[in-house]
Parts: C-alpha cells; sequence; structure tokens
C-alpha cells in the first residue's frame, strides 16, 4: 500500500502485488486465448465428429467431458468454443471503445452543440434495454453471431462514450491543457497528444469490463438460438444444446457454463485491477 | 521558565509503512503559551499534529510518548481519548471548505460539541449558547447559524470550524495552518481572532505553520521542524533576532521583504528533502553552506545552547559570526529603486475590459467591470488582488484563453481582443509574443509527457526553429531556467514542485515572448524554493529583456519583482501607480487593508 503524505509522491513505479485471485484471473484468460488459437491442436478429438451409435455418455477415460446427444466430444467442442467466446467480445469491446473514445474527446473537449448532439443520442441509447433490443434486432435482422456483435457494438458505445467525456471533463481544465492553448497548439494536437494519453488508462480498464459483458450477452443471444449458426461449437450453444441430457451427463452442462462464467469473473476482476492500478 | 507543561511529547516518531516521516520529536507546552511548528511540506508538521490527537491516517503509525496533563495519551484506551478530544484538546484543520459538514446548518456544528452537557438540554438554552459561541468567533449576524456551509466564505467557515473547536473549552487547541487557504485579509484576521480567544481563555495553542513571519508575530516559543527533525528551538524573539541554525537563517533572509525591493534575495539553494533520503546525517547538510564532513557523518542532536534555546546545528560556535554578518547585511541592504520608463509606448494594452460570466439560474456574474491596463517592453507589472477580485480572469483573457465581453486588447500594436476572429499569421505572432505560466506547479504540466516531449512541442508550434535545431534550443531553455540537461528525460511526477515550475518557464519562453503573464508562480512552493524562482524570474528579464505582468496576492513578492503596481479589487482597479508609492503610500482603503494584512 502507497501513501501519499504532504506533496511527497513515491517515486517510480509503485511496487506489483498481485493476490491468488488476481494469478488464477489471468491464468484462466490465458487458457482461453491459448484455446480460442490453437484449439485444434489442444483438443483430443474434432468437434464435429458424431457418434450416434453411443449417444450421450457421462465422463469417462475416452471422453473426459463425455458425449452429448450426437455422440460429440463436449471437451472438444468446449475447447473450441473459446474462438467464439474470445473473438465476438474482443470486437464488441474494441469497436464500441473506438467509436466512443472519438465521440467523448469531442464531446468533452468541445461542448457546446457537439456535446449537446452527442450526449442526447447517448440518453436515447441508454433509455434502450440491451438484451432485449439485440433479441429484436438479431431475430428480424438475422444473420446470426456477427449481427449480434455488430448491434452490442452499437448499444455498447453510448455508456462508453459517457465513460471517456467524464473523463476528458476532468482533463479540460488542467493547467497543462491551458499552456498548450496559450502556445497556440491546434484541438486536434491537443486532443491526440495531450488529452487521449491521459484518459486512455480509463478506457483500457473499461474495455477490459466490456469484454466480459458482451460475453455474457453473446452467449445469453447464442443460448436463444440468435447467435451462432446451429451446430457450432459456441458455450451458449452449447448449453442450449445439452440442456435436455442434464441427469444423463451434467458435465456438458456445466462445462462451457463454468467456461463462461469464469471468464466473465476473471476479465471483470482483470477490469477491477486494472483500473485501480492505471487511475490512482 | 516554565511552570509544569501542559503537554509533554518526548521522542514522536511517525513512521509509514517502515518510512520514517519524523524522528523522536520533542515539543513541550505550558498552559497558556502560544507555540509555533514551523516547517515547510513534507517536514512532518501536520502529522505531528494528528500524532497528538491520534488521528494519523491508517498506515501511519507514531511511537514515543505523549503526556498531556500527567496522562499518557499513547497507550489511552480509544474510548477515553476521544473523550480528550474536544474536552481537553481540540484540532482545527487547515481547509475551511471540506472541513464543515456540507449538509449540516453551520449553527449544528457547535450545537453537536454541547449536546452531551446537560444544561444545553433545552432547545433554547442550547440556541442561545451556539449563539454566544459564534459571538466569541466574531460571528454576531444570528442568521448564520441558520446557513449552509456552501452560503459561508472561507474566512467565516473558519469561525465556524473554530468555534466548534471551541465548544467544549479545551484547554489545548492545535491549529494546522488556520489562515493558508484564506485570502491576505482574512488571514490576518482569523490569526488576530486566534489569539485573542486564545489570550481571553487562558487557552495553551499550538500553531502549525510554514510562515516563518507568521509564527514569530502570533507565538511565544517556535519548533522550526525540517524533514521529520527539529532544528532549532527558542523563544520567538530570540529566533528571530538571533537564529542559530543555518535553516532558520536561510528561511528568514529567502523571505522576500515586504519592506523594501532587494536586487536579488538570498535563496536556500536545492529542494527540500524527505526524511528517509537524509537519514543518518544533518538533514540540512545538503543545502547548508556551511556543511563540513562531520555534519554528514552522524544525525545531530538538538542541544540545549542557552536557558530554552536548543539548536540541532554542531557548527553554531564556528559559523555564528559569519551568519550575524549575513543576517546584517540583509538587513540593511538598501532598497533598490525600481527603474522606470514611461515615454515608451506599452507592448500589452487592455482597454475597459469587461468580462461576464453565466452564473447560476442565469445570473450574470462579472469577473472584471471595465478594467484598462499597460505593460511597456522591458517593464515588470504587479497586479494584486485576492480570490474573486478578477486577477486570473484578467491574465487569461489577455493570453486568449477567455474573451473578454467587451473592450479591446492590443498586443505588440496587434488587436487581440478576440482570438477566434484574428486571422492566423496575427493570432500564431500573438501568441509568440506573449506566454503564461501557471500556478499550480502539479498540474501545469501534461503527466503523461516528459520534459523533452513538453518542451519540444512548444518549440514546434512557434515555428521558429527547424527540427534540427530543437534539441539544442531544448537544452538551452533547461539552462536558461537553471536545470540540468539530463533533466530532458525525467517526467512531472519525479520533479519537485520547484522543478516542475521551471520547466513551466521554460516551455513559455520556448517561443521566444516578448510578455510574461504569470498567475501566482510562486504561492504554491515551498518558502525555501518561492526565492529560487523570484530570483530566475529577475535573471530572466535582465538576460531576455522580458516584460511581466506578475498576477499575485502576495505584496512582498510583487514589491520584490513588480516596477509598477495595479490593485484589483472586485473585477475593478482601484489603485495604481509605482510599487515604491502604492505600498508606501496607499491610498485605497482596500489597498491599507492588503498591506495591513502583512505579519511582521
Amino acid at each position: 500500500m502507497s501513501l501519499h503524505l504532504d506533496s511527497a509522491k513515491p517515486e517510480g513505479a509503485p511496487r506489483a502485488t498481485m493476490s491468488v485471485a488476481m494469478v488464477l484471473a489471468f491464468v484462466v484468460v490465458a487458457i482461453v486465448v491459448i484455446c480460442a488459437f490453437f484449439g485444434a491442436s489442444i483438443a483430443p478429438d474434432s468437434p464435429f465428429t458424431q457418434r450416434l451409435d453411443i449417444g450421450d455418455v457421462p465422463p469417462s477415460a475416452q471422453f473426459l467431458a463425455g458425449t452429448d446427444l450426437l455422440g460429440r466430444d463436449v471437451l472438444s467442442r468446449v475447447i473450441h468454443g473459446a474462438w467464439t467466446a474470445l473473438v465476438g467480445p474482443v470486437v464488441v469491446a474494441a469497436g464500441a471503445f473506438s467509436i466512443a473514445t472519438v465521440l467523448g474527446l469531442l464531446s468533452g473537449y468541445l461542448g457546446g452543440m457537439v456535446d449537446s448532439v452527442i450526449m442526447r443520442w447517448v440518453d436515447f441509447m441508454l433509455a434502450l434495454p440491451t438484451p432485449l433490443v439485440a433479441i429484436v434486432v438479431v431475430g428480424v435482422v438475422g444473420g446470426g453471431y456477427w449481427t449480434a456483435v455488430f448491434v452490442l457494438v452499437i448499444l455498447f458505445t453510448a455508456p462508453d462514450t459517457r465513460i471517456v467525456r467524464s473523463a476528458v471533463l476532468e482533463q479540460r481544465p488542467r493547467p497543462y491543457i491551458d499552456a498548450a492553448r496559450a502556445l497556440g497548439i491546434s484541438k486536434t494536437r491537443i486532443l491526440v497528444i495531450h488529452i487521449l494519453p491521459n484518459v486512455l488508462p480509463i478506457i483500457l480498464a473499461y474495455v477490459v469490463l466490456d469484454f466480459a459483458f458482451a460475453l455474457v450477452n453473446l452467449a445469453g443471444l447464442s443460448f436463444l438460438g440468435l447467435g451462432v449458426e446451429p451446430g457450432t461449437p459456441d458455450w451458449g450453444r452449447l448449453l442450449f444444446e445439452n440442456r435436455t441430457i442434464l441427469f444423463t451427463n451434467p458435465v456438458a452442462l456445466l462445462l462451457p457454463a463454468g467456461s463462461v462464467i469464469l471468464t466473465a469473473v476473471s476479465m471483470n476482476l482483470i477490469g477491477d485491477w486494472l483500473f485501480a492500478r492505471l487511475t490512482r | 521558565m516554565m511552570a509544569a507543561p501542559l503537554l509533554t511529547v518526548r521522542n514522536l516518531a511517525i513512521s509509514a509503512g517502515g518510512r520514517a516521516i519524523t524522528t523522536g520529536t520533542n515539543l513541550d507546552i505550558a498552559r497558556g503559551e502560544t507555540i509555533a511548528i514551523v516547517g515547510e511540506s513534507g517536514s512532518g508538521k501536520s502529522l505531528t499534529a494528528k500524532a497528538i490527537g491520534r488521528l494519523l491516517p491508517p498506515g501511519v503509525s507514531a511511537r514515543g510518548s505523549i503526556v498531556y496533563n500527567g496522562i499518557e495519551l499513547m497507550t489511552l484506551p480509544k474510548r477515553e481519548m476521544r473523550q480528550m478530544r474536544g474536552r481537553r484538546l481540540s484540532l482545527m484543520l487547515q481547509d475551511p471548505f471540506t472541513m464543515l459538514n456540507p449538509l449540516m446548518k453551520s449553527g449544528l456544528h457547535v450545537a453537536e460539541m454541547l449536546r452531551d452537557r446537560s444544561e444545553f438540554r433545552d432547545r433554547a438554552a442550547l440556541k442561545a449558547e451556539v449563539a454566544r459561541r459564534l459571538g466569541e468567533v466574531g460571528i454576531t449576524d444570528a442568521d448564520v447559524a441558520e446557513r449552509m456551509p456552501f452560503q459561508l466564505s472561507g474566512g467565516m467557515s473558519q469561525r465556524v470550524a473554530m468555534a466548534a473547536a471551541l465548544a467544549r473549552d479545551p484547554e489545548l487547541l492545535i491549529a494546522d495552518e488556520p489562515s493558508t487557504a484564506l485570502d491576505v485579509t482574512t488571514q490576518a484576521e482569523i490569526i488576530k481572532l486566534l489569539k485573542r480567544v486564545q489570550q481571553a481563555r487562558g487557552m495553551s495553542l499550538v500553531l502549525i505553520t510554514h510562515n516563518l513571519r507568521l509564527a514569530f508575530s502570533t507565538c511565544d516559543r517556535i519548533y522550526v521542524l525540517y524533514a521529520g527533525s527539529l532544528l532549532e528551538v527558542g523563544s520567538a524573539r530570540a529566533v528571530e533576532e538571533d537564529p542559530f541554525h543555518p535553516y532558520t537563517l536561510g528561511l528568514l533572509l529567502s523571505e522576500p521583504p515586504a519592506d523594501k525591493r532587494v536586487p536579488k534575495l538570498i535563496a536556500i539553494r536545492g529542494k527540500v528533502p524527505r526524511a528517509d533520503e537524509v537519514a543518518g546525517r544533518c538533514v540540512f547538510a545538503d543545502r547548508c553552506d556551511w556543511a563540513e564532513d562531520e555534519c554528514r557523518a552522524a544525525t545531530p542532536a538538538l542541544a540545549e545552547t542557552s536557558a530554552g534555546r536548543f539548536t540541532a546545528c554542531i557548527r553554531r560556535r564556528q559559523i555564528a559570526a559569519e551568519m550575524r554578518a549575513l543576517r546584517g547585511a540583509a538587513l540593511e541592504a538598501e532598497s533598490a529603486l525600481a527603474s522606470l520608463e514611461p515615454s515608451i509606448s506599452p507592448i500589452v494594452r487592455a482597454a475597459n475590459v469587461v468580462k461576464n460570466f453565466a452564473g447560476r439560474r442565469g445570473r450574470v456574474v462579472q469577473a472584471l467591470k471595465g478594467v484598462s491596463i499597460e505593460v511597456r517592453p522591458g517593464e515588470s507589472v504587479g497586479l494584486v488582488g485576492e480570490s474573486g477580485s478578477g486577477k486570473t480572469t484578467l491574465g487569461r483573457t489577455l493570453v486568449g484563453l477567455e474573451t473578454p465581453t467587451s473592450g479591446g486588447i492590443e498586443i505588440a500594436g496587434i488587436d487581440a481582443s478576440n482570438f477566434a476572429v484574428m486571422n492566423a499569421a496575427d493570432r500564431a505572432e500573438t501568441r509568440r509574443t506573449i506566454q503564461m505560466v501557471f500556478q499550480d506547479p502539479y498540474s501545469t504540466l501534461n503527466p503523461r509527457h516528459s520534459v523533452r516531449t513538453s518542451l519540444r512541442e512548444a518549440i514546434r508550434t512557434s515555428g521558429r526553429f527547424s527540427d534540427q535545431q530543437v534539441d539544442a534550443r531544448i537544452a538551452e531553455l533547461l539552462r536558461e531556467v537553471g536545470l540540468p540537461e539530463s533533466y530532458a528525460e525525467r517526467r512531472p511526477a519525479s520533479l519537485s514542485g520547484g522543478e516542475r515550475q521551471r520547466v513551466a518557464i521554460a516551455r513559455s519562453l520556448s517561443v521566444n515572448p516578448k510578455v510574461l503573464v504569470c498567475d501566482e508562480p510562486v504561492s504554491a512552493l515551498d518558502v525555501s524554493v518561492q526565492a529560487q524562482i523570484l530570483n530566475l524570474f529577475k535573471r530572466l528579464q535582465q538576460e531576455l529583456g522580458l516584460s511581466y505582468l506578475f498576477i499575485t496576492h502576495d505584496l512582498a513578492v510583487v514589491r520584490q519583482v513588480a516596477e509598477r503596481i495595479y490593485v484589483l479589487y472586485l473585477g475593478e482597479i482601484v489603485e495604481q501607480g509605482p510599487a515604491e508609492e502604492v505600498i508606501g503610500r496607499p491610498q485605497h482603503p482596500y489597498t491599507k487593508r492588503l498591506i495591513d494584512s502583512i505579519p511582521r
């Protein structure tokens, strides 16, 4: 723990201390990333090979997590499912914050009409219930996973814009901004060179939190049959497909469910940790 | 000379996470006595006060003994300690704006302290008592007790806080910088009031301050604290007349004198260290002109030299004569007359500048009500006023950070009233002519940029230097403000307040301006560093032929740097003229009050 006494500030970077929970969170995320990129070589079996003759069986030495109704290896399907669990949320978080950063910087720094227009749009978007809009749009438009990702990008942009704007408003009255203005440095440079680096830590911390929300939302949509194509190994989809075999092979349900929960909790922990470290 | 002391502190050592903040402080306070603990930032003075009240923040711990009237406070159970606070010893803290609960009426702060006394069970009696208590601190308007803290001025808030701190009739009041956050004229009133209450009640008072002059004028005895160690203890008069420790002398000399203008202030070199950086030797040795090897060999103990006088300087006998000579020379130095050259046409001219801000509920707040000032080439002009006078608004308007509601501004012959409608060439030219230095050294630099990045950007924007010249120019700028070239790679976080202000000055000089608007550039700095920066301003003016508009509330500072003074009061210039004349023979009642409030 570091203390700020009078004006004496601790010099250099604060000592990195990490609790066991944090280490575990990073391990979980690392495993998900590895599975997403190297799933094919890690998985003991193809996720699509059907064994209708054996049907759903509980875990055994051959199938560590058992099989589903069509006799597909659950463990392999979960490992392959890491791809959609990673790529969609990453696109949502990065996309939403890229747009939000531009809008937030403009809104917070320029103020006036620009601010009013952007913020009224944000207010409107915030009035919409995110999961409901996603269900309706994906349901009506179709297009599955990537439509869902696109809808979430738009929906997530609104709250993110608010976060960026408030961080910008905090920097705006600082004398170093005044000094830059007095020197005649252009607005664009002030925004990009002076303000952005100072609000970036907050943005990064929230990007990670956005990832967790996007993961849960996408899994939810897949569970409702609005995400990935039927048959795709996806954690939300696995929950939907295997809900009927809860009593014959519970692991087929618990493993994808646990993966969603563990990954989301880990990302939340990492987000909080980043936030505390980067914004003090 | 001393009766049984009311409070005895022995070997009070405060530390945070293994890092020493103070080392073995000894204090004695007699009944009815006023002592001052004088120190700069990081000296540990505020934490010492909190340690006495056992109110240290979490993570900070204290060892030693604090005996109050025969009771050892350090080992007292928490419950009993709570009983002591307020009743026996009371604390008054620095910031009047955060000290009061924003959701409690001001009278309630006092009533809260009286509630557990049986004679005030009755509501009318309580109300009368609250009114009486507020009366004691000079609040006679009965209405004030009903107001919320945000409706009170800083001085009023501080009075309410004082009434609350005194409500349980403590025998000892510890006041931590009670006047620092207030305007100069209010400062003097609060200190006078504190002193009057202390005398009327025969109460003991510990005044914690960074202002040596204030300590001398208010207190019986002085404790000089530096980097966690007491360096000198003695009666106020004795210390003022003949300081024994080089640090005390340095503090006295580096304070800009209010009664005359000196060609150069005598500054203490270097910066204020942290206690753990200077452990195991004389804490002041690195900044002391008389330091020898023996000073760095071990931490000198505070030794009694005569009755009631202590100094931690082991070389006192050898250097006493030299120190006295230095002091004598400083006291006798002739007041250097500022030269005035009224014939040259002004480089900055503001005529009838009015600036309105939109206040709450559409009300218009007039920050400037038709202000006209002039600054001539090579001239240094002081703009004096307190918070709310509009002095900062005027400065910002001149450099184009605000646009005046009406009135004209001319910078080097270019009409610069509205930066938005100027053509690009004129705007660039104006910005190369006039630059600004800001008050707060801690936020004036972008925390994510190294010194080099900050300076390079400023140099490039000016368009006067080619890319090959930029690095040479950065080195030149750092040299001009007295920083080593290696500082270019540093980030603001690793710089001290004084060093940051030097970088900020270098940044504003990067475009080769002719005029600098300096908004309270030294008010946030430690006394021993203030003098360095003021000297820097003086040197830069001579070397570069700069003009200054020096915005400040501190008349002593303005006297050292300015040849002419404008006094701004509630958005209007109430007095102007040569510095000597305005300070020596003030005409306007407000100026008189400003000058009277300088502690002497």
